[in-house]
């Protein structure tokens, strides 16, 4: 009876192994069939389960750092996927409940900055977002300084530039580089006088032969570009009085538009091309 | 006939469990929070409603079936009541079944609960029954009944507080398993490559049952996956219960 029972035991126990055998495998083999199905997906969806930062910071239970990380991270994979229409729409929404989960996590605004500048081409979005950034950190320079970067070289507005500039530079710790920055802006923007008062005062102040040189040689382009201005306007005058170009720039001095020809900062005379009445430099200012 | 006495048993049992009232209470306080969190959003309101409340619905029912699934048999081997019940003729895999299936109805039952309000506040939004959200439901019932199998194995030979930790992690696995694809992806054919594929086979997939963003966004889902999903599982869900019976088996009680 006993033997009978044991038995039994032993066959039920192969039959129970083998089932688990044959499940185990129809499961699997199932799950490769599922997963050939493709199941349709609308990219950019998972936008309407963000809601506002300040409300959500309350039902973090403290986590907020976390969550901001977590938003951040799905952040980058929803602008990484070109297919969503309209993905810029709630970037600055997405990167404002960031910023008002853990506003000390600066990678988020840089990138969503970034984004919006050279991915959604929108200057004015990415200086809003940094704007924030500054907003919520006004000790940190960084923000600004971004915001002047694509000010100045993608939407090419030279004096607001110099508005953001002055911000980076009035806050403790910014690096030198934002002065030279800030001259450049002043240059651009044609207001040459005060680029050169800059300029100058990068040359004395400079710590190094490098930040010297490389004021030098804007000092020289400055000059250059001024006395250049000058000559062209003299030249003009001239050919509108004798209806052709000067023979040469002393004709200036000697036909009364200039009182005397101004050469560049190192002494050297500007080259003249009297058929076209073209001036240039006679050295490049950045190989000087 | 003995597997009913039983499940009904466990069903009578589980019902006066307090925790489960307090779950109940809390999903449906969340289902009602997703009309307050829709006024705070970014975008459509009523898919929020719908979202949070089918996400209540999976959450604080997976959290019932671990948190009640997780005492079912070490419950009776505590107490000692499992050997009044063994040495009844009672088979083992018949108790077995019969915890599985008493649980099951339980979450039935409250499931249901939990949809019949969910829907009544969908229906206040859009004045509409949107029968279509019970397909998602009823695919989340199926998950539910593979946690419990997998919370009943886990109860055979382990404490509830264990049980439920193994059982948490198992649906997160469940959730998160699909990851390991773009992790193959990245493996140089080797062994390696061969071993992570056989785990991602292995592993439950529980995306399988997750149909709540294509029903919310009313995207046509292709008929085969409702079926190969249902038989994934079954099949799993036996596969889990087989490995309970086998270790229950090995149980040395009378």
């Amino acid at each position: 009876m006993h033997i009978r029972l044991k038995s039994g035991k032993s066959f039920s126990t192969v039959f129970l192994v083998l089932f688990l055998i044959l499940t185990c495998g129809v499961f699997m083999n199932l799950k490769i069939i599922t997963d050939r199905i493709m199941r349709k997906k609308i990219p950019g969806s998972s936008i309407i389960y963000l809601p506002e930062g300040k409300y959500l910071k309350y039902g973090t239970f403290g986590y907020s750092s976390f969550m901001a990380d977590l938003i951040y991270i799905w952040a980058i994979q929803y602008y990484s996927d070109y297919t969503i229409p309209d993905s810029y729409f709630y970037l600055y929404d997405i990167f404002e409940i960031i910023a008002e989960l853990d506003p000390h996590y600066f990678d988020p605004i840089d990138m969503g900055a970034f984004i919006a500048a050279y991915e959604a081409q929108d200057v004015d979005l990415a200086v809003k977002i940094l704007d924030m950034g500054l907003e919520k950190n006004p000790k940190e320079w960084f923000f600004p300084y971004q915001a002047a970067h694509y000010i100045q070289f993608m939407q090419k507005d030279h004096e607001r530039a110099q508005e953001y500039y002055k911000t980076t530079m009035s806050i403790e710790g910014y690096p030198p580089i934002v002065r030279r920055l800030y001259a450049n802006a002043i240059f651009k923007a044609m207001d040459y006088e005060r680029a050169l008062e800059q300029w100058l005062e990068i040359y004395n102040t400079a710590e190094d032969e490098r930040t010297k040189k490389v004021a030098s040689n804007h000092l020289y382009n400055i000059k250059a570009t001024m006395d250049i201005e000058k000559l062209q306007e003299a030249i003009a005058k001239f050919k509108e009085k004798y209806g052709r170009y000067p023979a040469d720039l002393s004709r200036l001095v000697s036909a009364g538009f200039l009182d005397s020809v101004p050469k560049d900062m190192d002494g050297k005379e500007y080259l003249y091309d009297s058929q076209t009445g073209e001036v240039k430099p006679p050295t490049i200012p950045w190989k000087r | 006939m003995k597997i009913r006495a039983i499940a009904l048993n466990t069903f009578k049992e589980a019902i006066r469990d307090r925790i489960l009232y307090l779950l109940l209470f809390f999903a449906l306080i969340c289902i009602a929070f997703s009309r307050l969190l829709a006024l705070l959003t970014i975008g459509d309101r009523v898919k929020i409603i719908k979202d949070v409340g089918l996400a209540s619905l999976s959450l604080f029912g997976a959290l019932m079936a671990i948190l009640i699934g997780t005492g079912l048999v070490y419950k009776e081997i505590d107490k000692k009541t499992i050997y009044t019940l063994l040495s009844k003729p009672i088979l083992r895999y018949q108790f077995l079944l019969g915890k599985f299936l008493g649980l099951v109805l339980t979450l039935f039952i409250m499931l249901l609960l939990m949809s019949i309000i969910f829907l009544a506040l969908i229906f206040f939004h859009t004045f509409t029954i949107e029968w279509q959200l019970l397909i998602a439901i009823l695919f989340i019932f199926l998950e539910l009944c593979l946690i419990t199998s997998v919370a009943l194995l886990f109860s055979c030979f382990s404490t509830p507080i264990l049980s439920s930790i193994f059982t948490l992690s198992f649906y997160l696995i469940g959730h998160t398993a699909w990851g390991l694809e773009t992790l193959i992806g990245k493996i140089k054919p080797g062994l390696g490559k061969v071993l992570a594929q056989g785990l991602y086979h292995f592993l439950p997939d529980l995306e399988n049952f997750n149909f709540k963003t294509e029903i919310v966004h009313s995207l046509p889902i292709p008929a085969s996956i409702f079926l190969y999903s249902t038989l994934y599982g079954v099949f799993y869900t036996l596969f889990v219960l087989t490995i309970a019976l086998l270790i229950f088996r090995k149980k040395d009680f009378i």
